[in-house]
């Protein structure tokens, strides 16, 4: 008897029956690879890890349960649909028979991914309490495919489209100031906003003609784009609801030729986000807002704009219409402190971009962080002539004519301040000049085990900039009010008491200390020095130590040593594992290491 | 019959024919509007007349050209008559002449005056009309053209047809009389189909008629919906249960990009060229996927080359990888390690070497304690055994036997001061000579052997074919002669009997392990079946029970009632020794995998702990036999000293906690430390080692 005969009416069980094939899948389904491809993008269907893989090591496995659900898929069947309608309207035209031709043009099967969207992401995170979020949280590969697509295919309408999109995205988070982070890499420019909570990371590639390799299927590109973009146009839809602007917006036409999106969405935006408040004010009829906007609306033609922008808005002047303002002047109450510190960074300056400078970044980021921002181009709100301008950004070797009122820097410090969360001096990113270096704020240098010169650099000017004592390493913003009070109070135990009392000596000292060695390098002590002079005081006390240094090692090894001997051979390898990545680790910070050490006696040398 | 007339009257017909061409002249030039038409129809008749197939025809047009003629001529009689009449000839003829040629009586015309080019200049000049003007050359006149022909003449131009009420597309008419023509083109009758409304025209107008009511044809345009609205806008849904009921494994977040991935990054973070160049020695999938770069502005930056083959990476690996959810452990190395009584507290243990013991040119393969613990007696490959005094390490007594000492091991009983050894083939039983006289009586009488009881026996004859005794004279002792290499000699704890173990190839296997009686001097074999290919035995501390340790397990038989009574399998590939706790229930067995299983024979035949503390093969593993102690020596050069604390309540498991690591040997041949046996008094450990060197651990 073979090894997996099954007797006749006996049902496959296990894994046999719980996992198929991709081939066998595609034949269940009747579909063609490329469709089935298609449908496992749109639905999110994975193929999945089987413990026994009973078909053998080479095939990819679906659950049969997946595949179950794509069976029942309606998009399946407009798939099916959309094949015959094409082989109808060839067979039509191979017949030459332009009439039926022509109409069947006209009836051309559409489909929708909107209840897949609601679907997919109600299903992938229902436990998490809003689905919304969850699509919030699927945004990145999203917008960095719209920017790498887009630098490939930059004519086409399609994907102007689409960028659109994506601007429209920024001009949201430009908006609600919900930027945090910004880095420019080789790959392009990282952005991380926090949107309702989640953070969301994406790339934006540099605006260059993008390399087309070979060897890239675009027909899988473009579906996920498909998904995706409905998804943004959704999630987007339900953000500008959120800050009660209508969507899709209406852009004034002069500055959408100039490709100035963003800056006329910002002003979509702020227009329309005001008329609540207008409308408020006028408690009268609509007719008579309605003279009144007129009335603005002989200035010019964005007046005119903002006249359209009135008409879609006049339904909404009904009772709701006050809710909403309150719900604004509310929403703007509870910016959180990050966002109240983003929105007032660049408060009280005022950039001007020149043509080098990537300006669709720039109009993105500095109005984020509370900027006002124009450009050396047409459309601009003010040129470069206008006094009031504090920052000109410019990235050229020289500057010829120089305004005396403004500062020339290089289009670096806009991020690095921005991930610094202070204005930086500028000296160092002067024209001409090699700023430094361009550090990532998406790195934990305490957990990494290194941290770079500029790092420090910055930290310092933070603290200088908040012009008080750094917080303790190690230590928690815990509330350290007198225990004892509390302990009156009865809000804590007795052994709470003694162990607040305890943290709060301990970190008294620690403050202490820690003064101390501010002091010593406020008075012009270096720190090498006052680390050799804290080694003398405890060199007498490792003396005696240090001699028998070899004999301690191989103690100290075989102390390691001996508790891995009792260890069950799944712990141990587990540890192995662990200290192999740690050594890793430590070896990379070596060779950062030495690395600058032999850059600094390069220069000195 | 009107053309005869015609003939006849010839003179007068041509006559009117050649007025008819004065006429005509006279039209160009006198330029008669009503007469032009006239003049076109002329030449297409004539050129239908020419044809001749149609006489009626051309009589008829004749005529009625005739009529024609008349009437223009009765219009341009009234004219002035036309002038010149020298036909189309070349006019270079008269370049030359006074006259142009000749009017129509015959008279010659004279040239008019040339004006002077000057004057013909100012006068044209000065004419507001001169555009007007055309000089007809074969009359020699100028000619003013009429608004009308000018008119002509601008049609012409653009192509159209002069007359303005001229009518290219008029409706055809079909001057051809069919009805009463003799010989029709088809004479068959009108068909009915001319007559009655189309059927597939019907059937058509039908069929589109049912689309439309179908609604397969549209006429207005659907209404657009939007296409994008308030998709979250209730929550309800939101509590829905996956459709399909299974897990949803969302797809891992990229790394986000470090500080080497920046455009600027810090010097330090940019490979140094060799590194560079030492990354393509790497093979490819260590090598790193990312080189730092630094670029001194961002306007430098160009397009970063892979941003599309990552992207669709991405795009691959959302959809093509199977997805699996991994536990990832975020915890502190440290407390995966067991926690262990601190060390402090299980003291006295062997810690530090205390002595040294040297004195053998080979390496010491095996060592003994004497059961006083005042002598150790050793073993070496140089083929000799000596005794040491342990406090002192005096060497007291040598033996060269000429052959690798395998085994040494005192007797247990402690008024027997004898040593068996196995070198060889050989199973020496030697005299030490300790002990007082009584004592030194009773060995010398164990230790003779009468060499003529064999021959007799029969039944001894068997087992004689398996070890002979004979007297060893030279070395005061016995000898038993084996038929192979013994490698391990173990003493019963009462001293009378002993084991030996040949480790031989498989078919031999049941005569491997032998039972000596010494007082006797009998020789037995083990009455079982051994499975596998046995490395040591031991006897129990207490009871009469026998170890027998195969490559893979351990079996333990009961000598009294002659049977197997336990299987301990160790898992190991190949056990290398074993030795039994004092207290009798508790073994533990070393393996050449470096591991050590602990049995507790009371638990269970699968091992209560397994120890991997030694990289390389053990070679040897003792228990004290006062102390919790026991140990492990390795062919890495170590010796590992435990605590392993037994109790005697059933409910508690053994405690075992590693103590110490004890070095100081070094490698000879590739092997360490060949033996380790405990003080029988004291928690001291010695070590024999291929070094050639016994060194004394004490605590």
């Amino acid at each position: 008897m073979p090894k997996h005969y099954r007797p006749p009416g006996k049902k496959k069980e296990g894994n046999a029956a719980r996992y198929i094939t991709r081939s066998q899948a595609v034949k269940h389904l009747q579909v063609s690879l490329p469709v089935f491809r298609r449908l496992c993008i749109l639905k999110g269907i994975f193929p999945r890890e089987p413990k026994k893989k009973v078909k053998g090591n080479h095939h990819t496995y679906y659950h049969t349960k997946d595949i179950l659900f794509l069976k029942h898929e309606p998009l399946l069947e407009k798939f099916r649909d959309i094949r015959a309608y094409d082989r109808k309207v060839k067979k039509a035209l191979s017949k030459k028979n332009r009439d039926l031709a022509e109409r069947l043009l006209t009836r051309k099967p559409d489909y929708t991914l909107d209840m897949l969207i609601r679907e997919r992401l109600n299903l992938n995170d229902h436990f998490v309490y809003t689905a919304f979020l969850a699509s919030i949280r699927s945004l990145y590969l999203q917008i960095t495919m719209f920017g790498t697509l887009v630098g490939i295919f930059v004519l086409s309408l399609l994907f102007i489209l689409r960028l659109r999109l994506s601007h429209e995205w920024q001009a949201y988070i430009s908006r609600t100031h919900k930027l945090r982070k910004t880095f420019i890499s080789v790959k392009g420019i990282y952005y991380q906003v926090e949107v309702e909570g989640q953070k969301v990371t994406w790339l934006t590639p540099h605006a260059l003609q993008q390399v087309v390799p070979e060897g890239v299927d675009y027909n899988i590109m473009l579906t996920f784009l498909e998904f995706y973009e409905t998804l943004l146009a959704f999630v987007n839809f339900k953000l500008y609801h959120s800050i009660n602007v209508k969507y899709p917006p209406i852009l004034d036409p002069r500055l959408e030729a100039l490709a100035a999106d963003l800056y006329a969405l910002a002003r979509f935006i702020d227009a329309n986000s005001k008329v609540p408040a207008l409308e408020s004010q006028s408690v009268s009829s609509s007719g008579s807002e309605q003279a009144e906007a007129q009335q603005k609306g002989s200035e010019l033609d964005e007046s005119e704009l903002r006249l359209a922008q009135l008409q879609h808005q006049l339904p909404s002047n009904e009772p709701g219409a006050l809710m909403h303002l309150m719900e604004n002047a509310s929403g703007e109450e509870e910016d959180d402190e990050e966002t109240r510190e983003c929105k007032a960074l660049f408060k009280n300056t005022k950039f001007f971009l020149s043509r080098e400078v990537p300006r669709e970044s720039m109009l993105f980021v500095i109005p984020a962080f509370g900027g006002v921002v124009s450009w050396e181009g047409e459309g601009a709100p003010f040129d470069e002539s206008d006094q009031s301008i504090t920052h000109q950004i410019v990235d050229r070797p020289t500057q010829g004519h120089r305004f005396l009122s403004r500062e020339y820097v290089q289009p670096q410090w806009v991020y690095d301040s921005v991930n610094a969360r202070i204005i930086l001096p500028v000296e160092e990113y002067l024209v001409g000049r090699v700023p430094p270096p361009h550090l990532s704020p998406f790195v934990d240098n305490e957990a990494e085990g290194y941290v770079p010169e500029y790092a420090e650099t910055i930290r310092r000017l933070q603290v200088a900039a908040r012009k008080e004592v750094l917080p303790m390493p190690g230590l928690g913003k815990e509330d350290l009010d007198d225990p004892q009070n509390l302990l009156a109070e009865g809000i804590i135990s007795r052994a709470e008491a003694i162990e607040a009392a305890e943290k709060k000596q301990k970190m008294s000292f620690l403050q202490k200390q820690y003064l101390d060695e501010l002091k010593m390098e406020l008075n012009g002590v270096q720190y090498s020095a006052d680390s050799s002079a804290n080694k003398q005081n405890s060199a007498e006390e490792t003396k005696a130590g240090e001699e028998s240094l070899p004999e301690s090692q191989q103690d100290a090894d075989d102390a390691a040593n001996l508790s891995t001997v009792l260890m069950s051979r799944r712990k141990r390898r587990l540890l192995e594992a662990m200290e192999i990545g740690k050594k890793r680790k430590k070896d990379h910070v070596g060779l950062l290491k030495e690395r600058k050490k032999n850059i600094e006696a390069k220069k000195s040398g | 019959m009107v053309e005869l007339k015609l003939s006849e009257t010839g003179s007068g017909a041509e006559e009117s024919e050649f007025s008819e061409n004065e006429q005509e002249i006279a039209n160009t030039s006198g330029g008669d509007d009503v007469s032009t038409g006239g003049v076109e129809h002329a030449p297409q008749d004539h050129g239908v007349t020419d044809n001749g197939d149609f006489q009626q025809e051309e009589d008829q047009n004749e005529s009625d050209e005739d009529r024609h003629g008349v009437e223009e001529s009765d219009s341009s009689e009234d004219e002035v008559a036309p002038l010149n009449t020298v036909g189309e000839v070349p006019l270079v003829w008269y370049k030359d002449e006074e006259h142009i040629g000749y009017d129509i009586t015959g008279k010659k015309i004279k040239k008019k005056e040339r004006q002077d080019k000057l004057d013909s200049f100012l006068a044209s000049a000065d004419d507001s009309k001169n555009w007007r003007k055309i000089y007809d050359e074969y009359n020699d006149e100028e000619v003013e053209l009429t608004p009308h022909e000018t008119k002509l003449i601008r049609k012409l131009l653009k192509g159209q047809a002069p007359h303005a009420n001229f009518d290219p597309y008029a409706p055809y008419v079909d001057w051809f009389a069919w009805e009463d023509s003799k010989h029709p083109l088809s004479s068959a009758p009108e068909p009915k189909r001319r007559f009655i409304p189309s059927k597939w025209e019907t059937k058509k107008v039908v069929q589109y008629v049912r689309a439309i009511r179908k609604g397969l044809i549209k006429f207005d345009k659907p209404k657009e919906e939007p296409r994008v609205y308030h998709l979250w806008g209730d929550d309800s849904s939101s509590k829905e249960k996956a459709a399909h009921g299974l897990a949803y494994i969302p797809a891992p977040k990229p790394k986000l990009p470090g500080h080497d991935e920046s455009y600027n990054p810090s010097l330090e973070y940019i490979p140094t060229q060799e590194e560079i160049n030492s990354y393509q020695l790497m093979f490819e999938e260590d090598r790193p996927k990312f080189i730092p770069k630094r670029f001194t502005s961002l306007r430098s930056v160009p397009a970063y080359e892979k941003a599309v083959s990552e992207s669709f990476e991405r795009c691959l690996d959302l959809y093509l990888c199977p997805r699996a959810r991994k536990k990832r452990i975020n915890i502190d190395p440290e407390s995966l390690k067991p926690k262990l009584p601190s060390r402090k507290n299980l003291k006295p243990y062997p810690t530090t070497c205390y002595l040294e013991y040297r004195g053998h040119k080979g390496a010491v393969l095996s060592i003994s304690t004497e059961a006083s613990g005042e002598w150790i007696a050793s073993g070496s490959s140089d083929g000799t055994v000596r005794v040491w005094e342990v406090e002192t390490g005096r060497c007291l007594r040598i033996w060269e036997l000429g052959e690798a000492v395998q085994h040494v091991a005192w007797n247990p009983s402690p008024d027997l001061p004898i040593l068996a050894v196995s070198a060889g083939q050989d199973v020496f039983i030697l005299n030490t000579g300790f002990g007082n006289e009584e004592d030194q009586k009773r060995v010398k009488v164990l230790l003779h052997v009468e060499t003529h009881p064999e021959p007799d026996d029969s039944s001894q004859c068997n087992k004689a074919s398996v070890v002979g005794w004979a007297q060893d004279a030279r070395h005061e002792g016995v000898r038993l002669k084996h038929f192979k290499t013994v490698s391990s000699v173990e003493w019963h704890r009462k001293g009378d009997y002993f084991s030996t173990v040949m480790p031989t190839d498989i078919l031999l296997a049941i005569k491997a392990i032998l039972i000596h009686q010494l007082s006797k001097k009998v020789t037995q074999r083990i009455p079982f079946k051994l499975h596998g290919l046995p490395v040591s035995s031991t006897f129990h501390p207490t009871r009469s029970v026998f170890f027998v340790s195969t490559k893979k397990n351990v079996r333990v038989y009961d000598l009294l009632k002659q049977k197997l009574v336990k299987k301990l399998e160790t898992g190991f590939r190949e056990v290398s020794s074993i030795a039994i706790h004092p207290g009798g229930d508790n073994v533990i067995v070393g393996s050449r995998d470096g591991k050590m299983a602990w049995f507790d024979m009371d638990l269970s035949s699968q091992p209560y702990r397994v120890l991997k503390c030694h990289p390389k093969d053990i070679t040897s593993v003792a228990f004290h036999r006062s102390y919790p102690l026991f140990a492990s020596c390795s062919d890495d050069c170590t010796a590992y000293v435990f605590h392993g604390m037994v109790y005697s309540d059933l409910n508690q498991n053994p405690l075992i906690v590693p103590l110490e690591i004890l070095r100081g040997h070094t490698s000879a041949n590739g092997r360490g430390v060949m033996d380790c046996k405990f003080h029988p008094r004291q928690p001291w450990l010695f070590t024999a080692g291929a070094d050639s060197v016994i060194r004394l651990f004490c605590h």
